[in-house]
């Protein structure tokens, strides 16, 4: 039996909420004077060294779980009868808990004998424990019995006991949980403030939030600080402030993902204002014991509102105070943003940023297992400040993307042209010249069959396909069945390209349970596309007549399945999306398929031109073309309140289906055509409107 | 002869298979009903006058969400508690949120261990008299197929028939114009219909240009259809400006309008999302009066 000894607490005081939540942002806050390490982690990492130090288990692992069977084997051989007893109890007290963890998240929902049972045996826990309050093992009795009455809901038993007796105890980390849980009693009875100093000495964010969440204004903060200006929930009450102000300046510009964090609070330009001024008289005052974060505080909202030059003024002031490491690395941070965002192109900006970056490596590399925070300021500072600064540069934008922790920019290789593409590649490959450059090259790790892949695909979105065949010669087969999905190669392999996509849809059927199998290909499906349309694209010159007409044909059928709408969409993507279009830099598909259907039209063969005239119906050729209706369209008019249906008779679609009309008469002898429903429906339309 | 006596069986057959697909849409009594979506079941008093004020009769009350573990296993999530109780006649419809990708892969045993964590917290919470479970799941057609096979099971186990009598799914406007799936009745959601990134041109909660396209599926939809219609708000942080979409009493009075014209008996079982202090508050009462109009 495994278990982790755990603290209720958070599950007893959690809000009441409704069942669905927001999706977080990756809009990292700048703001963070405090190194965040949850009391809940820290109590834990604690507890289970104490106990792999019991069972003396000299293992290196950092993380060792509490497995109680294995405490009780030592504890018999050590013949230490209290231990055996306490961890026996503490088993009892998990079991407890448990009952209230299935009632929330387990398939075995307790029974109403369970939960009388669960209140017996925490009596009894209870009682056990008491009675061991003054033995060797006290500490963690104690804290046991305090467990029980936060259960039972004995919350004035837990502030007299530890009024009178654990606060007198040794300090060790049980009597930091039994603190904890003193804390939340005084929460339960009404005893906020005093509540709310405790969490924030134990660093009980958790607790916090759920005590301040409606006392996070500038006016409450204000109050705060006017009864105590050294209370210890200052700092995460002026933190929580800021962030809700970066996370409200975000929204507004974009740069906040478009649902915002969960605790959110929007903080307007007057509050965000009045705040500012506060600080200045915090810091004035001399009261506080942390000027440096007040006037940082001042220098970041300052910023965030726009004031951008006295912004830089208060980030120096404030580097010159007095505070504690993390918040002179706080204020570098901010010095480094707010200068950065105004700083003019050049040499010297890069030699500047090149130097500072590599601070931040290493400040990165020094606080690898700390909260994070300098790898989220590398991400917010290359999404802000430098992918705006290099945007008009696209290898360099490229390259500070690739290297940095770009995520969230919404950058994607796929973007460029292909011609940057080439030149990018290029420059990944030869030496560094600047200081930037160096940086830069040393943090890219570009694999160049990726790069030719792409490069090659998109060779074959401007179907140059003498390029795209030079550059997907060398990516070889294994580089599809390794990196593709199991869908992108399960489609890859059954939709074919020589398949009229008007006459047939290529649908995949999904009660075969496909995607749970290995696909692999064993050709290049790529380059065989591009050698035949090459192939047949070149001796198009070469034809005449009827042969010239039908390569037409053929060729718009691969042109058509080739294109984002087209059953082969897995040809110029990786993925298919039905709201994908044509992008920049790509030839659109469709029109050319059209093109060389205009061409086949004209064949004096009835049985192609009809293929033809049919094939120019197919709505999905359409798709991307500017201001093309189809032949019959719904739109929403404002004044019927209704949707209106029309019909345009000059659109291609129209034309196309009329001339198939005039050419097969009104029962059209061939079996796709008579198959289509919407050429039925054309037919009904046109009988009556010709 | 024997030709003709057989076309008359068949033309006979395909007459009653008829008459019992309109006559199976009476299986749904006429009543008024709420969805309950809060994770306490806890009712102020404006809230209890509600339920009397516009007879509800039944709650469907979301007892627990099922979600994806991180070990890849559906587990249960959220679970109400029960601080308060329901009036003795108002039926308590225990309502499952399953999230989709848990029918991403069939999960042996699903169908069993939902039947019998609502039948254990009925029990464990003396919540008597249920007859029905109602599963919400937005399926696609991706997991269609194995929703509809875990719908069956729920439907065949040992346990569902020994303690429950109707099992009902929620169906939304898209899953429309899918093959209908294997439960006694649908609570057609009539809400968040709209694209929420484009809320500047439509309410992401209800505009009826966006029902409009659905509307001609609901006369041969094969199931008995109750209508759920929102009355909830829904704010939002867009640019810095606090967004409250919420639907126009109109609005959702006019959509109720084409919905019924289309399909009759949509007017028979009426549903509102969902039953909140705020929300009561929100629509005068004479627009609930017309909501719950049969």
């Amino acid at each position: 039996m495994k278990k982790f000894i755990i603290i209720s607490l958070m599950a007893a005081m959690t809000l009441s909420t409704f069942a669905c939540a927001w999706p977080g942002t990756d809009n990292y806050y700048l703001f963070r004077p405090y190194y965040a390490q949850s009391f809940k982690s820290r109590v834990e990492k604690i507890c289970n060294d104490n106990w792999k130090a019991y069972i003396g288990d000299t293992s290196t692992d950092d993380w060792y779980s509490f497995h109680d069977d294995d405490v009780l084997k030592a504890a018999r051989q050590k013949k230490d009868a209290l231990m055996v007893s306490y961890v026996q109890n503490l088993q009892k007290y998990l079991k407890c808990v448990s009952v209230e963890q299935d009632k929330q998240y387990e398939w075995g929902y307790p029974t109403k004998e369970e939960i009388a049972a669960q209140q017996r045996d925490l009596k009894a826990v209870r009682t056990y424990a008491q009675g061991k309050t003054s033995s060797k093992l006290r500490s963690q009795h104690a804290l046991l019995y305090m467990r029980c009455n936060m259960m039972l809901g004995q919350h004035q038993e837990n502030i007299r006991f530890w009024e009178q007796t654990a606060s007198q105890f040794i300090e060790t980390v049980y009597k930091d949980m039994m603190k904890n849980i003193y804390a939340g009693a005084l929460y339960k009875t009404g005893r906020e403030m005093e509540a709310g100093q405790l969490f924030a000495e134990m660093d009980d964010y958790e607790s916090l939030m759920t005590l301040y969440y409606q006392k996070r204004s500038y006016q409450a903060i204000r109050q705060h600080y006017m009864q105590n200006p050294t209370s210890k929930a200052l700092p995460w009450l002026l933190t929580d402030f800021v962030n809700n102000a970066q996370e409200a300046a975000d929204a507004i510009t974009g740069g906040g993902g478009a649902v915002g964090k969960q605790f959110i609070r929007d903080i307007n330009n007057q509050e965000s204002s009045q705040m500012q001024q506060f600080c200045e008289v915090v810091v004035k005052e001399g009261k506080t014991d942390c000027p440096i974060m007040w006037k940082m505080a001042k220098a970041w909202l300052e910023f965030l509102s726009g004031k951008k030059r006295e912004a830089v003024d208060d980030i120096l002031a404030a580097t010159k105070l007095d505070g504690t490491a993390r918040m002179k690395d706080n204020a570098h941070v901010l010095l480094l943003y707010i200068t950065g965002s105004q700083a003019k192109s050049g040499q010297a900006f890069d030699d500047y940023i090149a130097d500072e970056l590599e601070w931040l490596k290493g400040k990165q590399k020094e606080h690898e297992w700390g909260d994070g925070f300098f790898d989220e300021v590398e991400n917010r500072f290359t999404n802000q400040v430098l992918i705006p600064h290099y945007k008009s540069n696209p290898i360099r934008l490229a390259a500070v993307c690739r290297a940095l922790n770009s995520y969230g920019s919404g950058f994607d290789l796929d973007t460029l042209n292909v011609a940057s593409l080439e030149k990018y590649l290029y420059y990944t490959n030869t030496p560094a010249s600047t200081k930037f450059d160096k940086f830069l090259k040393r943090n890219l790790h570009e694999n160049d069959t990726t790069m030719s892949e792409l490069i090659g695909t998109k060779y074959m979105r401007l179907c140059q396909w003498d390029k795209a065949i030079q550059w997907l010669n060398t990516v070889p087969i294994s580089y599809y069945n390794e990196h593709r999905t199991k869908e992108y190669l399960y489609y890859s392999l059954v939709r074919q390209w020589n398949v009229e996509p008007w006459s047939k849809r290529q649908w995949i059927d999904d009660s075969q349970a496909w995607w749970e199998r290995d696909h692999k290909w064993g050709k290049h499906r790529k380059l065989d596309f591009c050698k035949e349309v090459q192939s047949m694209e070149n001796s198009l010159s070469m034809l005449n007549g009827k042969a010239l007409e039908e390569r037409c044909y053929n060729l718009a059928v691969r042109y058509a399945q080739a294109s984002i709408h087209g059953d082969c969409w897995w040809l110029l993507r990786d993925f298919k999306s039905c709201m994908d279009t044509v992008r920049v830099h790509e030839v659109d598909l469709g029109q050319k398929a059209v093109q060389m259907l205009q061409k086949a039209v004209k064949s004096s063969d009835q049985s192609l031109k009809r293929k033809a005239l049919f094939a120019l119906g197919y709505r999905e050729l359409y798709n991307d073309m500017k201001g093309v209706h189809f032949w019959q369209y719904s739109q929403y008019s404002e004044q019927a309140h209704e949707y209106l249906t029309y019909y345009d008779r000059q659109s291609p679609q129209f034309l196309a289906f009329q001339m198939l009309y005039d050419e097969t008469g009104d029962q059209p002898q061939e079996d796709y055509i008579r198959r289509c429903d919407e050429y039925a429906q054309f037919r009904k339309y046109y009988r009556q409107h010709k | 002869m024997k030709t003709r006596f057989s076309l008359i069986i068949t033309l006979f057959l395909l007459a009653m298979t008829a008459c019992d697909r309109h006559s199976s849409r009476h299986i749904l009594e006429t009543g008024n009903a709420v969805y309950y979506w809060r994770t306490d079941l806890r009712l102020d008093s404006a809230e209890k006058a509600f339920l009397a004020q516009y007879h509800i009769n039944k709650v469907y009350c979301r007892y627990f969400d099922v979600i994806m573990s991180d070990s890849g296993e559906p587990k249960p999530n959220a679970t109400i508690s029960f601080s308060d109780t329901l009036p003795d006649s108002i039926e308590i419809i225990p309502t499952v949120y399953i999230t989709e990708d848990c029918m991403h892969q069939t999960h042996e045993g699903l169908a069993e261990k939902i039947v019998k964590r609502i039948q254990q917290m009925n029990e464990t919470n003396d919540i008597e008299n249920v007859r029905e479970i109602q599963i919400d799941c937005d399926y696609t057609s991706k997991s269609r197929r194995r929703y509809y096979d875990f719908l069956r099971e729920i439907s065949q186990s040992s346990l569902f028939t020994s303690h429950f009598s109707l099992l009902s799914t929620t169906i939304r406007l898209h899953q429309l114009s899918m093959e209908a799936p294997p439960v006694d009745y649908g609570a057609l959601m009539i809400y968040n219909t709209g694209d929420p990134r484009k809320w500047e041109e439509r309410n992401p909660i209800l505009d009826y240009r966006d029902v409009h396209p659905y509307l001609k599926h609901l006369d041969s939809y094969p199931l008995p259809l109750a209508a759920a219609y929102p009355v909830f708000q829904w704010t939002r942080t867009i640019h810095g400006v606090r967004v409250d979409h919420t639907v126009e009493a109109e609005e959702i009075l006019r959509v109720k309008q084409a919905m019924e014209s289309e399909r009759e008996d949509l007017s028979r079982s009426i549903i509102t999302y969902h039953l909140d202090k705020d929300n009561i508050e929100r629509y005068k009462p004479d627009t609930y009066e017309k909501i719950y109009h049969h």
